[in-house]
């Protein structure tokens, strides 16, 4: 066995040298202020076509049918080829004009009447009309399409009829504040197209064919989707030719992919943020921009199950999670605590109202005053001779979930309750939710940019909607309800103000944290403005002298 | 001969069978569902998307609110025209998402395989007669080593220190071929193509490597003890054409067994290196469908891969009768 120690030496050299050498590209980032480098064109620039963006998408789009499509990268691809009859203002965030001309909202709030552009086209020539407007809403209502993730938003809605050929109306059986957005966004896809044949396998969910300024070109199964420029566009030119997506699920060869310039734009891992891209040799070649997407993390306590019925436990809890250190440590900072469940820059979210402090000696008083004490003498709380011992559910693969839930146990078995901690594979774990069969639980959800919290908190929802920690107040179902039917966005500001302060009390989720989007992009990219909810890459274009890859 | 291989082909029929029908069941009761698994997003899941009504509304639309029993028989329906179905994700017919995917996999693993076979089986001839000295004791020292690192941390690596960015930018690391492939002349195609299979054959070379290399040392080492090499020897035969001749010839007929798995593997591949090289394979297609519960998906490639099982298995048992003339037919049928 002697023999064996030299090579088995030099074994371990080499894994050193590799381990010292991973260490030396990380160069912390101090007090970068990255967002400011997106600072748009120049006075005297001039804007030129031409040019290739390669992007990367963490996923494969299942399809590109945007009507049965249920992922998020299907948004990022369809982004460019097709468009709705509105859309949001990058800067602002209203509705602006898009296939739709014009709109008129009738007094009594429950019929929107669209007039539609008369030059616009779909990619293959044929004109654009309202018959393609009703084909999509009809499609989304067939229950033998693959839809029914759509259609929750369209029960409400009676009639989406055609006027004339270039006018269409969307009638609502009651007034709600909503209407607006569901009625103009809903994804249209061609009539001549989809008609014919199965409309979920037609052939049109992978060569998509839209009226945007982007047309598809191509989709390599596994690697890559492109889009090229649509010369034939009605409204303003986009100026780069082409955008490539490419799916790169692995994070260090995405990284490694940037470094080598073969990719133009990624999203960062909060410790590739933070560590791995600071030195100067990346940022003389990129830019970097962190953003707040609407959506928030949290655990939920089921308020059904004994322990969590009481607001002043759940209110125990929160005090038990350190959001704090969790977010420095954990998520690098790469976020804000929430109080509430409105997305966290808009002004539906209460910016005075201040998170639970971690404070475990509060804790303790809060859980003796709700009768949860040690009588029995075994280190566990009890009350009414249920011990206090549940089960914290979180998805498998949740590194961050993983995290929390294990400072949490700590935490808590300090102050004499006992957590289980279960990881279960995805599918299931929606089931579980579903099913209502959980203690507790982390999750996140992603918001719109306006949101109705009527899904998530009203009591009607505890036994088969969203509201699966079975939250049931009547006063805040009572301000949920009236704000559907509130059109002054300042008096809807007002009720849901009111409705996060009983959210605060009440505590039926632990909320965490808005996390923040990270993203790298190419430095030669001209005119790359960072707005709230990101970029807007159909404004990007690159100077001719400053072009990387031929055509 | 014809008439046990015919037996044999018979056979397959009522195993594919039970092997359907065990895998049916085995994903159709596991929990979850496809509908959940659609309900996910990047940061989350859409806060009103949670219902019990969408998941009753999907179910109904892909049939699983029908029992089991119901839903295998309508399956098996199906597969005795070879039709797979759609699959759930992209409605898509399942045939025509494996072929698409089949020929890179296949390309990936047979350069493995082969590479494996032409290197290990004279190394392991090499340690059988040079067995404990000191280089003999290196190399498996090495290949222990190589054995023991997990792949994927291997590949890891390697892009690290060979894909370019810090180190050296050796080898690409992304997908199969270069940008403006279409337009290159056959044999850069080829060149580049080559290029780019480098590390991952590597990485799947090296692991089964050390186990075929000790599996080929144990038996020549098994057959230099037999009486009919002392025989040889002792007709003072040189030490070269009886390892050649006599040996070496003889103890590759255990390895034949091993043909058994070759053909399966072919298309089972590895997930992990498809994954991190970013090649569209149909390991990777696999493994996606069990998590999302695309049954038609899953179903089809358990009974492509079980169907080579069997049909490696029948090949490696004529084969063995082949090389090995003690081996009959009859015995066994």
């Amino acid at each position: 066995m002697k023999k064996l120690s030299r090579p088995l030496a030099a074994g371990y050299v080499l894994l050193a040298t590799i381990f010292v050498l991973a260490g030396c590209a990380n160069v912390e980032c101090h007090d970068r202020d990255d967002n400011a480098s997106f600072t748009g064109a120049g006075e005297n620039e001039v804007f030129v076509t031409g040019g290739t963006l390669i992007r990367e998408i963490g996923q494969e789009p299942q399809t590109l049918n945007p009507v049965i499509a249920t992922d998020v990268y299907e948004g990022v691809v369809n982004g460019g080829i097709y468009e709705r009859l509105v859309r949001r203002d990058s800067r602002t965030l209203e509705f602006e004009p898009l296939l739709a001309r014009s709109w008129e909202v009738s007094e009594d709030r429950l019929s929107y009447t669209f007039r539609l552009r008369e030059d616009v086209k779909w990619h293959d020539g044929t004109p654009f009309t309202a018959d393609d407007v009703i084909f999509s809403y009809n499609s989304i209502k067939n229950p033998s399409v693959a839809a029914a993730h759509l259609q929750s938003y369209y029960k409400d809605v009676t009639a989406y009829v055609k006027v004339d050929s270039h006018t269409v109306r969307c009638e609502y059986s009651k007034p709600y504040f909503l209407a607006f957005e569901f009625c103009g966004g809903i994804p249209i896809v061609p009539k001549h197209v989809f008609e014919n044949g199965d409309f979920n396998s037609n052939p049109a969910g992978r060569s998509p064919v839209g009226t945007g300024p982007y047309v598809f070109e191509r989709w390599e199964t596994g690697s890559e989707i492109v889009v090229g420029r649509n010369p034939g566009y009605w409204g303003d030119s986009v100026y780069l030719d082409r955008i490539v997506y490419k799916v790169i699920l692995d994070p260090t060869v995405k990284l490694q992919l940037l470094r080598k310039q073969e990719l133009d734009m990624a999203g960062l891992s909060p410790l590739q943020w933070s560590k791995q891209t600071c030195d100067s040799s990346f940022g003389g070649k990129f830019r970097r921009a962190a953003y707040t997407v609407p959506g928030y993390s949290y655990i939920g306590w089921n308020s059904k199950k004994p322990y969590f019925s009481d607001g002043r436990v759940r209110r125990a809890m929160t005090h038990l999670v350190d959001r704090e250190t969790i977010l420095r440590k954990i998520l690098l900072g790469l976020g804000e605590t929430v109080t509430t469940t409105f997305y966290v820059n808009s002004p539906e979210y209460p910016k005075d109202t201040i998170p639970w402090k971690y404070d475990p000696a509060r804790a303790k008083e809060l859980l003796d005053e709700a009768g949860w004490k040690d009588t029995d003498g075994d280190g566990t709380r009890d009350k009414d001779g249920v011990e206090f011992r549940f089960e914290f559910l979180l998805p498998a693969g949740s590194e961050t979930g993983e995290k929390i839930s294990t400072i949490l146990k700590e935490e808590l078995s300090l102050s004499g309750i006992e957590m289980t901690i279960r990881k279960i594979e995805w599918a299931v774990f929606i089931q579980s939710l579903n099913e209502r069969k959980f203690d507790a639980v982390t999750l996140g959800w992603s918001l719109g940019v306006e949101t109705d919290p009527y899904q998530l908190w009203h009591s009607s929802q505890a036994d088969s909607g969203s509201n699966f920690v079975g939250f049931s107040d009547p006063e805040a179902d009572a301000l949920i309800e009236r704000a559907r039917q509130e059109f002054s966005r300042a008096e809807r500001v007002r009720m849901y103000g009111e409705f996060s302060r009983i959210l605060h009390r009440e505590q039926p989720y632990t909320f965490l944290f808005a996390r923040k989007s990270t993203i790298a992009a190419h430095r030669r990219f001209h005119n790359a403005k960072l707005y709230p909810l990101g970029f807007d890459t159909l404004e990007w274009f690159v100077p001719a002298g400053l072009r990387r890859y031929a055509n | 001969m014809k008439d046990y291989i015919l037996k044999r082909l018979l056979l397959v029929i009522p195993t594919m069978f039970g092997i359907t029908l065990v895998t049916f069941l085995v994903i159709q009761l596991a929990p979850g569902s496809p509908v959940e698994s659609m309900m996910s997003v990047e940061h989350g899941v859409k806060s009103d998307q949670v219902t019990q009504e969408i998941v009753e509304r999907t179910k109904k639309l892909y049939g699983l609110d029908r029992p089991v029993h119901e839903r295998y028989f309508v399956w098996l329906r199906q597969i005795a025209t070879l039709d797979f179905g759609n699959s759930y994700r992209d409605h898509r017919p399942v045939m025509e998402k494996i072929v698409e995917r089949l020929p890179i996999t296949v390309t990936l693993n047979v350069l493995s395989i082969f590479l494996v076979y032409l290197i290990a089986i004279p190394l392991g001839a090499w340690s059988a007669v040079r067995q404990w000295s000191f280089w003999e004791r290196a190399s498996t020292f090495v290949l222990f080593l190589l054995y023991s690192i997990p792949g994927f941390w291997m590949a890891v690596v390697l892009i690290y220190f060979f894909g370019g960015g810090y180190f050296w930018d050796v080898f690409p690391i992304y997908g199969v071929h270069s940008r403006g492939w279409e337009e290159f002349s056959f044999f850069r195609k080829t060149a580049d193509f080559l290029w780019h299979l480098a590390l991952p054959v590597f990485c799947l070379t090296y692991a089964s490597l050390a186990s075929l290399s000790r599996f080929q040392k144990g038996s020549l080492l098994e057959v230099l003890r037999e009486d009919y090499v002392t025989t040889a020897r002792a007709k003072g035969l040189s030490p070269r054409r009886v390892l050649f001749k006599h040996a070496l010839r003889n103890s590759l007929i255990p390895i034949v067994t091993i043909v058994a798995s070759i053909l399966p593997a072919m298309i089972g591949g590895s997930v992990i290196i498809e994954t991190i090289f970013s090649i569209p394979g149909i390991g990777r297609l696999g493994f996606e469908s069990v998590l999302a519960r695309d049954y038609p998906v899953i179903m089809a490639v358990a009974t492509i891969s079980a169907f080579l099982t069997l049909v490696g298995i029948l090949v490696s048992d004529i084969a063995y009768a082949v090389v090995d003339p003690r081996i009959g037919f009859e015995g066994k049928s």
